[in-house]
């Protein structure tokens, strides 16, 4: 999982420019399963064919990231952001964009840093002018954050945990399963631009048609010093989604997750995430309706180049999906 | 079988509980008060109960759909303490300021009564009294602490408000979640009147869910029926204290036939020219922003779909006491019944030609 999981957060992939990861992921589930697509908006998706229901499980690959915008004449670069982020977690952090160059985040001078905004802020790549900086980058170019990752006992620091978290999940949940024989048909996305509004997720489960769906992704968690309310922590199990911005988890999938969940005896949590969504959302609004779960792995400092998640979470999230993925799923939940 | 009246009706589907999300039993209760009146229920994948009342004649039918979320605002536990109070967080869009004091309903592994708790007024710091408490510091006590709740008790149960139909003077009725049952007690009506009458379009009365949390029902219940003609009836603001005019419909007036950018204006003028030629009572009430109701959501459905929306005038909206005039929602039912047997092929081509 160690290994597994550094080659796919340090990978680049902001939210519009998931090339690089897609092709990572692409080469680790090749094999996996009986065909690997991907559609016009750039998911992934890895199918294992067979009879029973079809099932979409889906993690999202993009991170988040920022847009040059403009240069100025001095070669500093303006920017915007490619999903949530905040001005103050900028500052002191590297950028890179694709083709290598790395930049410095700077700002401004400020009365008061309470005034800090994305647009009091600039990249610095070290040209000496303009004509330099865009031999570097042009407008329009995308950056994601420059980290690699630490592995410290059970723990994990790195950027984009948030979402190769899920997406390291799915890969370990395809190979578990490999060459055996289940009753559901499953189709393992590899989702775009969830950053930016639950993109990819939509169409892919509009193409897909699934019966059934599940999303992994990163949960927050209430279990660091003067942390918000919220009953989740590092550590202790996966989290079966009872609520987020964008769905309700229908009580009979919520109810058989965790049924599933006690008789293997996986540790789990129920999680109410507050603020922000996941694919689940786009998912089960698709066509008709779509019953459908979602399974998190608890992450501090989610949206910072340095995350933290345990990996005992992630290997029982695993456990979770292969479970689920075994059992007659058009009995439990359809 | 004989139906119960309306204000029955409207009694027993307000009484149940149905937090966004959660409206299997108010889904039973509703299509048990509906049964005599329709030829097919189901429901689907997200819980939407979908009641379908065949038209007569040749095939094909126009397809009406008539849509009211049958789901509420509530609460939703989110940790349970060890001190015994559940922390809790909002299922749709709740003023705090309403819930000190007020008697809840926790729907864990039973029915357990609860009331959210305040601080006394004479231990508040200055200037407190003047603030409504935040979330982070309100809860729901149960009387049980710790271990002994988490017995009864889990993350992600559901909070309802505990208050009981209240038959206030005249045809005014209040109590919980009248936003949007009376909606469905329009359906009801309308199925009522629908039954001693000879109309061509099958008709679809849904009574959706998750409306509170971004109209999720009525995206896939229209995906579903496709139908020719959408209504989406809801509540609107009707007059009270401390609301301009300019934002409000009149109680006892009749329903607010809505104008605005999920209308499709020839439904509009149907529906008003259907309700002068018959003398029913209603009220235009321009509705300026999309969003907010399943009207929305039918609207961009599929391809589109001519849709309008109707409101009955309710005050103290999102409250334990939302109060609603009975003769508003007769007068819904019945106009809608009129509005669907003059419904025709011609009509339905119409609503396609710009």
């Amino acid at each position: 999982m160690k290994d597994l999981l550094k080659n796919l957060v340090e990978a680049f992939g902001p939210a519009g420019n998931e090339g690089p990861i897609r092709e990572i992921l692409r080469t680790e589930v090749e094999g996996l399963v009986d065909e690997v697509k991907v559609d016009a908006l750039g998911n992934l998706i890895a199918i294992r064919k067979g009879s029973g229901p079809r099932v979409m499980i889906a993690a999202h690959m993009d991170e988040i990231g920022v847009i040059v915008t403009h240069i100025d004449e001095k070669g500093f670069l303006r920017f915007s952001n490619i999903g949530g982020i905040s001005p103050f977690m900028l500052i002191g952090q590297r950028v890179v964009f694709a083709n290598g160059t790395v930049g410095a985040f700077g700002a401004e001078k400020l009365d008061d840093i309470k005034d800090l905004k994305l647009n009091k802020m600039f990249i610095d790549i070290g040209a000496k002018d303009e004509k330099s900086a865009k031999e570097k980058v042009t407008i329009g170019d995308i950056g994601a954050f420059y980290r690699q990752a630490n592995f410290q006992g059970d723990r994990v620091i790195a950027k984009s945990l948030d979402n190769r978290a899920g997406c390291a999940v799915l890969v370990k949940t395809l190979k578990e399963l490999a060459g055996r024989e289940i009753p559901n048909q499953v189709y393992a996305v590899f989702t775009v631009q969830e950053e930016l509004g639950l993109r990819g997720a939509k169409t892919a489960a509009y193409g897909v048609n699934p019966d059934v769906g599940f999303a992994v992704d990163v949960t927050g968690t209430g279990d660091t010093p003067e942390a918000p309310t919220m009953a989740v922590k590092l550590g202790e199990g996966p989290t079966i989604k009872v609520k987020d911005s964008v769905v309700l988890t229908h009580p009979r999938v919520r109810q058989f997750m965790m049924e599933v969940a006690k008789n293997k005896g996986i540790p789990y949590q129920l999680e109410i995430l507050e603020r922000g969504g996941t694919d689940t959302g786009p998912i089960h609004l698709t066509r008709e309706g779509v019953p459908s779960g979602a399974i998190s792995v608890p992450t501090r400092y989610i949206h910072t180049p340095s995350e933290m998640a345990d990996i005992n979470d992630m290997e029982n999230a695993v456990k979770l999906f292969v479970a689920i993925l075994e059992a007659k799923l058009d009995e439990a939940i359809l | 079988m004989a139906t119960v009246g309306l204000a029955e009706f409207l009694g027993n589907i307000i009484s149940e509980a149905g937090v966004s999300g959660h409206e299997d039993k108010v889904a039973a209760v509703v299509q048990k008060g509906m049964s005599g009146l329709f030829d097919e229920a189901r429901t689907d994948a997200l819980g939407n109960l979908i009641v379908l009342k065949r038209g007569i004649g040749r095939a094909p039918h126009p397809r009406v759909m008539l849509a009211a979320h049958m789901d509420e605002i509530g609460l939703m536990v989110t940790k349970i303490e060890d001190q015994g109070c559940l922390r809790v967080t909002q299922i749709g869009g709740i003023d705090r300021r309403i819930l000190p004091g007020l008697e809840v309903i926790v729907h864990g592994r039973k029915k357990l009564p609860g009331v959210v708790g305040a601080k006394p007024p004479h231990v508040q710091e200055r200037g407190e009294r003047e603030k409504s408490v935040k979330w982070e510091d309100l809860y729901v006590d149960i009387g049980l602490a710790g271990d002994e709740a988490r017995e009864l008790v889990q993350i992600g149960d559901t909070i309802t408000f505990a208050q009981t139909p209240i038959k206030l003077q005249g045809q005014f009725m209040a109590g919980k979640t009248m936003d949007d049952r009376a909606g469905v007690g329009v359906l009801y009506e309308c199925l009522r009147a629908l039954k001693t009458m000879r109309h061509h379009a099958d008709v679809y009365c849904v009574a959706t869910v998750q409306e509170e949390v971004g109209v999720r029902g009525a995206t896939t219940s229209t995906y579903g029926i496709v139908p020719d003609v959408g209504i989406a009836i809801d509540v609107g603001f009707g007059d009270q204290a401390s609301v301009p005019e300019y934002q409000s419909i009149s109680m006892d007036k009749g329903p607010g036939i809505s104008i605005g950018p999920a209308v499709h204006p020839a439904i509009h003028e149907r529906l008003k020219s259907v309700a002068g030629e018959l003398e029913i009572s209603v009220q235009v009430d321009p509705s300026p922003h999309p969003g907010g109701t399943d009207a929305f959501a039918i609207q961009i459905a599929r391809a589109g779909i001519p849709t309008a929306l109707i409101s009955i005038p309710l005050r103290y909206m999102h409250t334990a006491v939302e109060t609603v005039c009975l003769t508003d929602i007769e007068r819904a039912g019945r106009l809608l019944a009129e509005f669907i047997v003059r419904i025709d092929k011609k009509f339905v081509e119409g609503l396609k030609c710009f």
